[in-house]
């Protein structure tokens, strides 16, 4: 082709270069992005794998165990070095080791050491010495081993139920009645015979709340006390011995010994834990539920409060306001708006929505509460409202431009039927342009769950184990702080005390969020197509 | 309430407390007492303040919680700067800092409420300076640390230190800039570092502000040419705490808990928890109970678990007569 154009064609009216450069660049920014999701995915679907315990010998005599992390050449160039995860924090004060190649005299990976995972110190890597029951040790195989630690967790569990369901409640209904006696008194005065009243029933109530109260206490202490008889001991690589509740091991694992099948039980039991249990050691071990929990509740509410808004703006703008310079100008804002630092609207969310309108409401709603504040901090409510008032221009536009694309003939031939403005708009406008609404509020659903600087500031905390929903009343506790899973990696990732063992739950927390916000924007994609499936039959 | 004034004290709590020096790993004063739960408490917590704390104050959270499950706990770490404010605003029953709070924070408190805040001192901390693990440097002088980071110099040192040759480096290092990794000015560790080792003076335009103590070892470690300062509870393998020395011709000191306890490391500091205490009343049991946690064994425990060095059973005893709690 080029060559019937000869030579006096300049090169900006050949088209190949520009297809080159344009195509190149949109194959860089997907290379981009596929790379950045193949290292979350790599890294995160890796970080549970059970890896093998390598017993190193160096020539100083030295005798290590741990798992290898990663590999560098020396800073001489010459050899290698490895960095060894030795664990056992509460022995040797470190996680980590580096150790040079040279120095290492043998490795071999014997089948009997353990990786023991336990609730507080990070795990435990050496070799298990036996069961102690009430003080006299035993040997124990694998089989016992599993068998006596599955009763032990067993136990744990009720003595949690306990404690955190019954107690729980109990202490619930306290709390209740300690606000209940200070409202009281802050309505009727101290002395004032209606108060004396109210002390007095409350007083009776408490005491028989506080009777059930040391019932429950008892039970789980007894458990407890069963609980601390038996113990596991171990020893690391050189012999030193420790002991510990056997209900305080989360996991036994064996992974020089174990089958494909049983590394792969391993992996999913990693899994679960981390998807389904609360998180330990200040967040870097454990699970993340509390997280996830979090950022699917809050996502639920920025949707619910974000819609009407939304969708009722974009209705006046597009169909009833006059177009016009006013009109133009609340477009420009509304465009403006998206581009908006997130962090501004936390700080709005902060000032005007926590201190002020929370401010507030907690003097006139809850004076008992204070000085501690109840809507007077930043929490789920507020954070979702500012995530609200950040994803509104998404929805806006989303809605504008679909109620846009409904052919103008429709709404003529409903109004030539004698229709009213608004029964057009609710039974011709609105159902056509229902797929577009749905698309951006999804978009902005996922803009949000996304979202972490301004939650910071309005409601997200490093730890909060109370879940926003739960069974006392009034179920949803929308002025609770919550955990969030995109601060969650923040947290993680800048605040952890040993970066060097945060690094795999990172990527783990990373790819979970991923998968939520896919999550939401593949629903999008099957809403939508289900939608335009069902009105393509219906067209004139 | 600063670190040097409470040296006397506190060498004297050196003195009673015995360290298993070989096993790398710290152990609690065997004179602070287990604890004891009691019963009938409830209620939330909530404690915004120091990020340095962040994990400590977390980590006590989970002990407290697995004996008081009906209790709720928020800890919210975002700067030591943020505490005063929070517990003013009456929005955070406990304030952490890393730094004690300065004198117009204390005034702004005593004009709201009338009295001073109390402070607890829950954990130790040295702060390392970090290089990357291969970097040969063998000691500095608290003087040549002011010279690396600092324009003003008030330690004294003669000249700029701006390259590893300047400090007496050679091979690949002798003409490297040294590139200076540090946290940002919400941090009570940027103005402890700020008083002690730059000697009130101001950091360098090319110091990277960064979010995190993790991050600036993070940093460091990716350095070659890096340098950094951190709490001692953030080091990992991949950092090496140079040995300190206070002035030019003392000996220098590595930085580990018996120099650390023995007064000899200089960038030492105590952790603060500020609390709201009327000075006339009892503290209510929750608050009580918790600052009881902090200091028992199980809450000193924590201190290491979390890379820190546990208080001794003296200090512990000094700073509960003042909330009126006994340590049994």
């Amino acid at each position: 082709m080029s060559d019937r154009r000869g030579r006096s064609t300049s090169l900006t009216a050949r088209g190949e270069p520009f297809q080159w450069l344009l195509g190149g660049a949109l194959g860089l920014a997907l290379a981009m992005i596929v790379g950045l999701l193949m290292l979350v995915l790599w890294q995160g679907s890796n970080a549970f794998w059970p890896r093998p315990l390598e017993l190193i010998e160096l020539r100083d005599g030295t005798r290590l165990l741990g798992i290898e992390v990663r590999r560098e050449p020396m800073p001489g160039g010459e050899g290698m070095r490895r960095l060894l995860r030795v664990g056992n924090f509460d022995l040797y004060g470190e996680d980590f080791r580096w150790i040079a190649e040279e120095a290492i005299a043998s490795t071999r990976f014997p089948a009997d050491a353990w990786m023991v995972e336990r609730m507080e110190w990070g795990p435990f890597i050496g070799f298990l010495i036996g069961l102690e029951r009430d003080g006299t040790l035993a040997e124990t195989d694998g089989d016992a081993l599993a068998e006596a630690h599955r009763e032990a967790r067993r136990r744990l569990r009720e003595i949690r139920r306990i404690e955190r369901s019954e107690i729980g409640a109990i202490n619930h209904e306290l709390e209740r009645l300690r606000l209940a006696l200070r409202r009281s008194e802050l309505r009727h005065g101290v002395d004032s015979l209606a108060h004396r009243a109210e002390e007095a029933r409350i007083a009776s109530e408490s005491a028989r709340l506080e009777e059930r109260f040391a019932e429950w206490l008892r039970k789980a202490k007894a458990l407890r006390e069963s609980d601390s008889r038996e113990r596991v001991v171990l020893a690391d690589v050189v012999g030193r011995r420790i002991s510990l509740p056997l209900s305080q091991v989360v996991r036994f694992v064996r992974p020089n010994d174990l089958s494909l099948a049983g590394k792969l039980e391993v992996y999913l039991d990693r899994w679960w834990e981390f998807l389904s249990a609360d998180p330990r050691e200040a967040n870097s071990e454990g699970g993340v539920f509390p997280a996830i929990f979090g950022t699917a509740v809050m996502t639920i509410l920025l949707a619910v409060l974000v819609a009407p808004f939304g969708v009722v703006t974009a209705l006046y703008l597009r169909e009833y306001a006059r177009q016009g310079r006013m009109v133009s100008l609340v477009r420009i804002s509304v465009n403006n708006l998206a581009g908006v630092p997130s962090i501004v609207y936390g700080v709005f969310g902060l000032g005007f929505f926590a201190y002020l309108v929370g401010g507030t409401i907690d003097a006139w709603f809850f004076p008992e509460r204070l000085p501690s504040p109840t809507f007077g901090s930043g929490g789920l409510l507020w954070a979702s409202l500012t995530l609200a008032l950040l994803t509104v221009p998404v929805v806006i536009v989303a809605t504008e431009e679909a109620l846009a694309a409904v052919p103008r003939s429709m709404r003529e031939g409903s109004l030539a039927c004698g229709a009213s403005k608004w029964q057009t708009i609710r039974n011709i406008v609105l159902p056509r342009a229902m797929p577009g609404i749905l698309t951006g509020l999804i978009l902005a659903m996922a803009r949000g769950a996304g979202e972490v600087a301004p939650l910071m500031l309005v409601g997200v905390v490093k730890l909060a184990p109370e879940l926003p929903i739960d069974g006392n009343f009034p179920y949803l506790h929308l002025d609770r702080s919550f955990m969030h899973l995109g601060f969650h990696i923040f947290d993680l990732g800048f605040q952890s005390r040993n970066s060097e063992a945060a690094k795999p739950m990172v990527f783990v927390t990373a790819l979970l969020l991923l998968a939520f916000v896919f999550a939401i924007n593949l629903v999008a994609i099957l809403v939508r197509a289900r939608m335009k499936r069902r009105f393509a039959g219906s067209r004139f | 309430m600063s670190w040097k004034s409470a040296r006397t004290a506190h060498c004297a709590g050196a003195i009673l407390f015995a360290l298993a020096a070989t096993a790398g790993a710290i152990e609690v004063d065997p004179t602070l007492p287990d604890y004891r739960p009691v019963s009938g408490v409830t209620g939330r917590l909530k404690s915004v303040g120091s990020d340095t704390l962040n994990n400590l104050m977390t980590l006590w959270a989970e002990g407290f919680n697995a004996r008081y499950p009906a209790v709720s706990i928020e800890i919210e770490g975002k700067g030591s700067s943020t505490a005063p404010p929070a517990l003013i605003a009456g929005t955070a029953h406990f304030g952490p800092m890393s730094r004690p709070m300065k004198g117009n924070e204390i005034d702004q408190f005593e004009r709201r409420f009338g009295y001073k805040p109390s402070a607890i001192r829950g954990a130790i901390d040295a702060l390392g300076i970090y290089v990357h693990k291969d970097n040969p440097i063998a000691c500095l002088t608290l003087p040549q640390v002011d010279a690396i980071f600092s324009k003003t110099r008030l330690g004294g040192h003669p000249r700029d230190l701006r390259t590893w040759g300047d400090l007496g480096l050679g091979g690949d290092y002798a003409d490297r800039p040294i590139a200076l990794y540090g946290r940002n000015s919400a941090s009570g560790t940027y103005g402890y570092f700020k008083d002690v080792a730059l000697y009130g003076g101001d950091f360098k335009d090319t110091v990277k502000e960064l979010p995190g103590s993790s991050t600036v070892v993070q940093g460091v470690a990716s350095d070659r040419f890096g340098i950094g300062y951190s709490g001692v509870g953030y080091k990992t393998a991949d950092v090496r705490a140079v040995p300190i020395a206070e002035r030019e011709g003392e000996p220098c000191y590595e930085l580990t808990p018996e120099n650390t306890y023995a007064g000899r490391y200089p960038i030492a500091r105590f952790l603060y928890i500020y609390v709201n205490k009327h000075p006339a009343r009892r503290l209510d049991p929750l608050r009580a109970e918790f600052i009881r946690y902090v200091y028992s064994r199980q809450g000193q425990e924590a201190v290491i678990r979390d890379g820190y060095y546990p208080i001794t059973g003296f200090i512990a005893r000094q700073d509960l007569e003042g909330f009126d709690l006994a340590i049994d």
